[in-house]
């Protein structure tokens, strides 16, 4: 995107996708599952994620500035309104597990003033970091606050040897400078699809995992290819009457509790998230 | 794996990936070029190996005592990724924050590479051939040691560890194996051993509806946190079970509570007897109950409960109601119960209400029948180590070995057990890491990590029958002067028991040879090296076993209230137990560090948690230093304004505070055992975690607490997390 499709477009580039079947005769879309009522805030994802992805250790004083690089996140919430003029958080902690939500219509991509964000056409988010101009402008645009920046070069601070041995040779290191983001674990993808492709054939549900969900104990991240209807995680976004391409939810059915984060927004998240349940009686 | 396991440990080495092939050997000569080493081309590598493909081996996670199977993502001989090994039934593919972060323990650049040696009060280093002529000196076959003189304190062992390891002291004629946990659960153990037959029964979740825990955080840090929190979230599908969570500080459990309930410390027992008086008023209890147990329950009535332990009448009513109608429930006790002085009385009241509810057989169940009791996990106490501390100060300990604890930074003050080390002439500390404790020894060996050695584990909650788990290398060891705990014992016994132990040249073989001995126990009929292979290789052997019979009882009990609030020290002080951190011992863990504690999402920091109440009446806001007085000492903290707490409570994480431990852990927050009251269980002797009362003093000084959350919390009215009433939601219906 440029600043004159930013100018002259930018209606039509939010409203234009996701259009309806567009990843009909795609092999791939990738997408996500997380139930709030499995997810118990251990912290194993986000551990598995600073595992797979290089993220770097910051520090305590710049992790106080607001810089700290975990690609997935525990927000931990005491309620809303009434929950929260009560003495004590009776229906204990709302874990909100936060990673980037690969819109379909992300409003970091257009506002990239060099291309270094963009669309691929298995429906990822992704981040060229040898384009990236570090203007920041993708992450001040960002809703869920989920894109990192570097402003450290630490590959000469986070891994004092020999801890740069763990890092991940299927991963870049970034330096100072450019963005960082989650990636859906694209290594893992790429990997996966190049055997597949080999084999002739497409990869089979749950055959590649995020390394989140992949660790997630309680299994509550389900990760899957949405563009194959009888995946787990299509098959769930459909129980759940969630359409990727819509930005207000037809929910006719009772008790479904999938639903995406600031859809309102029109950025068209690929992860969707299950409503927590209590037991009120008790 | 299809070549023999020596084959990939020399593989590794030639891959040059050790501390010795990176070193050049200057003027251009490299270790290759010297001849010191080899280098095969990737043109004709061995089977299995491709380059820039990992390849996944099994092993067993050591960072606690779960035993889940892992398996480490190896590439070009390094091992870069743990992820869970679904052959495992404990973790069933899956793996918690702390196991991911082995491989830190592995790297981490403050690891010891040599043996050091004191000398004039500071640690120095010395070679492999001086440390042996210590060893030898003291422990050769020359050694007068004998019986109580040499004693081994360790944390928790099992597998082969734990034979050879008492073995070793055998050779001495020592039964001295003394096992030390900071955050010890013997005081709740004991309880559940008097009322429900078993120590550590089985939780069914799968056939409970309803779980009721007073304090325990069984997906944070209980027994198998791995395995409880798959459970749970099976626990959570259709027919959805409820959890009720009581506790005074709101653990990681707490928080998935569908109804939480704030307690004063220590009045958990006297809670349990109103719901058991609750109980008993149905009339199919009538006769049916032992005459000492109506009396015990009596004066337990809804308001007098309601008095003692601020939660509402309405509330111990509306539990007891739950529970009749939820059978078979799970009702389980946890660290906040048992530490006090009558932490037991207080546990086995809760325990008898799982008797009443007749949960036995349905949720609850005895573990399996054992077929290697002598590789059964020791597990730790402070009584253990307050005895081991009398001999110590009474001059009667020669030699002390110390491994996989760290007692000078865990134990309390009162205890005075860094004077006593100096009783001691000869302390031998077998470590990875110079902690405090390690700092204070004569001699320091350094041990390989975790992914570098072998070993076997017998986890202490075992979900169906026994798992014989399996750790084997991920890669070759980093520092060349490292070496394996047992081969270290195992050099000692072949010069002490010659014909017994001369024919293993190392612990690799010795394993081997042990594990094969144990392959009729498992009826396999495979070859020797088959059975080895397939051991190795799935990370796990399992015997088949069925759960037994619970011998439950309802015991007559005194339950008194606790020690009340004084205006000296005017509130309870609740030390916490991080997931990740536990006693202390991961505080070098960067990743762990830098993990957001989840209920307070503060890092690499200590905090005091502070009700919003409390802190407005004491005109407290977040980031105040405040000083915590005991009639111990003082620590001070940041204050971390915290609803999940019981307003006459402070609580503080344990595990922060090291001065040792390198450059992750030293100087990160307080170290809340130092403050801790000497209080002790009057059935077990256990030291009572949960006693202290503190006085608390702001210093004047506010500084920024480092943390996740933003400065609000806040939702602001948009759909975050959305929270949907159970009866609503069609579970069954779902995918």
């Amino acid at each position: 995107m440029s600043l004159s499709n930013l100018i002259q477009n930018w209606d039509s580039f939010r409203k234009r996708r996701p259009y309806e079947d567009q990843y009909k005769d795609a092999p791939y879309k990738w997408a996500m599952v997380i139930d709030l009522d499995s997810c118990i805030g251990c912290n194993a994802c986000t551990v598995a994620c600073y595992a797979e992805n290089n993220l770097a250790v910051v520090g305590k004083e710049r992790f106080g500035k607001g810089q700290a690089m975990h690609w997935i996140r525990i927000e931990r919430y005491w309620g809303e309104g009434e929950a929260l003029e009560t003495e004590f958080p009776e229906r204990g902690a709302q874990y909100l597990p936060m990673l980037c939500q690969q819109c379909e219509a992300a409003p970091c991509e257009p506002v990239c003033p060099v291309g270094a964000t963009h669309h691929s056409p298995d429906g990822l988010n992704t981040q060229v970091y040898n384009r990236c101009v570090g203007s920041r402008y993708c992450s001040a645009n960002c809703p869920y606050k989920v894109r990192y920046f570097n402003w450290w070069n630490y590959p000469e601070r986070a891994w004092p040897n020999p801890l740069e041995l763990q890092l991940n040779p299927d991963v870049t290191v970034r330096s100072k400078g450019v963005m960082e983001k989650c990636t859906f674990c694209m290594q893992r993808l790429r990997a996966g699809q190049d055997k597949a492709k080999t084999a002739g054939r497409l990869l089979a549900d749950g055959e590649v995992l995020t390394a989140c969900a992949q660790a997630c104990p309680t299994s509550a991240i389900t990760f899957g290819n949405l563009a194959d209807k009888n995946s787990k995680v299509a098959r769930m976004w459909k129980n759940q009457q969630v359409d990727l391409a819509k930005n207000a939810q037809d929910k006719s059915e009772e008790g479904v509790r999938g639903y995406r984060i600031l859809e309102d927004l029109n950025t068209y998240p690929s992860i969707v998230y299950l409503e927590r349940l209590r037991n009120f009686a008790a | 794996m299809s070549t023999g396991n020596m084959d990939r440990r020399d593989f590794l080495r030639v891959l040059g990936i050790s501390g010795a092939a990176a070193t050049l050997a200057g003027c251009g000569h490299t270790s290759i070029e010297s001849g010191v080493e080899e280098v095969m081309s990737y043109v004709q590598p061995q089977d299995f190996v491709v380059p820039g493909i990992g390849v996944f081996y099994s092993s067993t996670c050591t960072q606690c005592g779960s035993g889940c199977g892992i398996m480490g993502k190896v590439r070009e001989g390094r091992v870069l990724k743990l992820e869970g090994n679904p052959e495992s039934g404990i973790s069933g593919g899956k793996i918690c924050g702390l196991g991911q972060a082995g491989v830190q323990a592995h790297y981490n650049p403050d690891r010891l590479h040599t043996p050091m040696m004191n000398i004039e009060g500071g640690l120095v280093p010395i070679s492999w051939e001086r440390a042996n002529q210590l060893l030898d000196e003291h422990f050769g076959t020359k050694s007068s040691l004998q019986g109580e003189q040499i004693a081994f304190l360790t944390g928790g062992v099992s597998g082969h560890q734990r034979v050879v390891l008492e073995n070793f002291l055998e050779s001495f004629g020592s039964t001295q194996h003394v096992c030390y946990d900071a955050i010890s659960t013997a005081t709740g153990r004991a309880a559940s051993k008097t009322v429900l037959g078993a120590e550590q029964p089985l939780w069914n979740f799968s056939k409970a509806r309803l779980i009721l825990s007073f304090g325990s955080d069984f997906l944070g840090n209980g027994v198998s946190p791995v395995y409880m929190a798959r459970e749970f979230a099976k626990f959570r599908k259709a027919p959805r079970g409820t959890l009720i969570q009581i506790e005074p500080r709101m653990t990681l459990t707490g928080g998935n509570a569908d109804r939480w309930y704030p307690i004063k410390p220590g009045t958990e027992g006297i809670l349990a007897l109103g719901i058991a008086h609750d109980l008993l008023q149905h009339p199919e209890f009538s006769g049916k109950v032992p005459q000492e147990v109506l009396d015990l329950v009596k004066n337990y009535d809804r308001d007098a409960v309601s008095e003692v332990t601020g939660i509402g009448a309405d509330a111990v009513r509306l539990i007891a109601a739950q529970l009749w109608n939820n059978t078979p429930s799970l009702v389980v006790a946890g660290p906040a119960v048992e530490g006090h002085a009558y932490g037991f009385s207080n546990a086995a009241a809760v325990q008898l209400l799982n008797v009443i509810l007749g949960n036995r057989g349905n949720s609850l169940e005895g573990q399996s029948e054992h077929p290697f009791p002598q590789m059964t996990p020791t597990l730790g106490s402070y009584r253990a180590l307050a005895e081991l501390h009398k001999k110590m100060v009474s001059g009667n300990c020669q030699a002390l070995l110390i491994h996989g604890t760290n007692p000078v930074f865990t134990s309390p003050t009162h205890l005075e057990f860094s004077e006593a080390m100096k009783k001691v002439p000869f302390k031998v500390a077998l470590v990875t890491h110079i902690d405090e404790t390690a700092g204070q020894c004569d001699l320091v060996l350094p041990l390989l990590s975790a992914m570098e050695d072998f070993g076997t584990h017998i986890a202490e909650y075992q979900p169906s029958g026994v798992e014989l788990m399996l750790q084997q290398p991920l890669m070759e060891k980093l520092y060349p002067e490292t070496k394996g705990f047992g081969d270290i014992l195992l050099d000692v016994l072949k010069k002490r028991k010659p014909q017994e132990y001369a024919v293993f040249p190392d612990y690799y073989s010795y394993l081997k040879a042990a594990v094969l001995k144990a392959k009729p126990v498992f009826h396999s009929d495979e070859p020797d090296e088959h059975f080895w292979e397939t051991a190795l290789m799935n990370g796990v052997v399992k015997w088949e076993g069925k759960p037994t019979d619970l011998e439950a009882k309802m015991v007559p009990l005194e339950v008194p209230e606790p020690h009340g609030l004084t205006t000296d020290y005017p509130f309870y002080f609740v030390p916490s137990i991080r997931p990740d951190m536990r006693d202390g011992r991961h505080a070098y863990l960067p990743w762990l560090q830098e993990s957001p504690e989840t209920m307070t999402t503060v890092v690499w920091d200590s905090w005091v948690e502070i009700h919003p109440k409390t802190a407005a009446q004491m005109q407290i806001k977040e980031g105040d230093v405040l000083l915590l007085q005991s009639a111990t000492g003082s620590i001070q903290a940041k204050a971390y304004i915290f609803p999940g707490i019981q307003p006459d409570t402070v609580s503080m994480p344990l595990g922060q505070g090291h001065t040792q431990m390198g450059r992750y852990a030293s100087g990160v927050g307080a170290n809340p055992y130092k403050i801790l009251d000497p209080i002790f269980d009057a059935h077990t002797g256990e030291l009572a975690l949960h006693a202290t009362r503190v006085a608390i003093r702001k210093t004047g000084e506010n500084q920024k607490v480092v943390k996740d959350e933003g400065p609000t919390n806040l939702q602001n009215g948009q759909k975050l997390v959305a929270t949907l009433s159970a009866d609503q939601a069609k579970l069954a219906r779902e995918i």
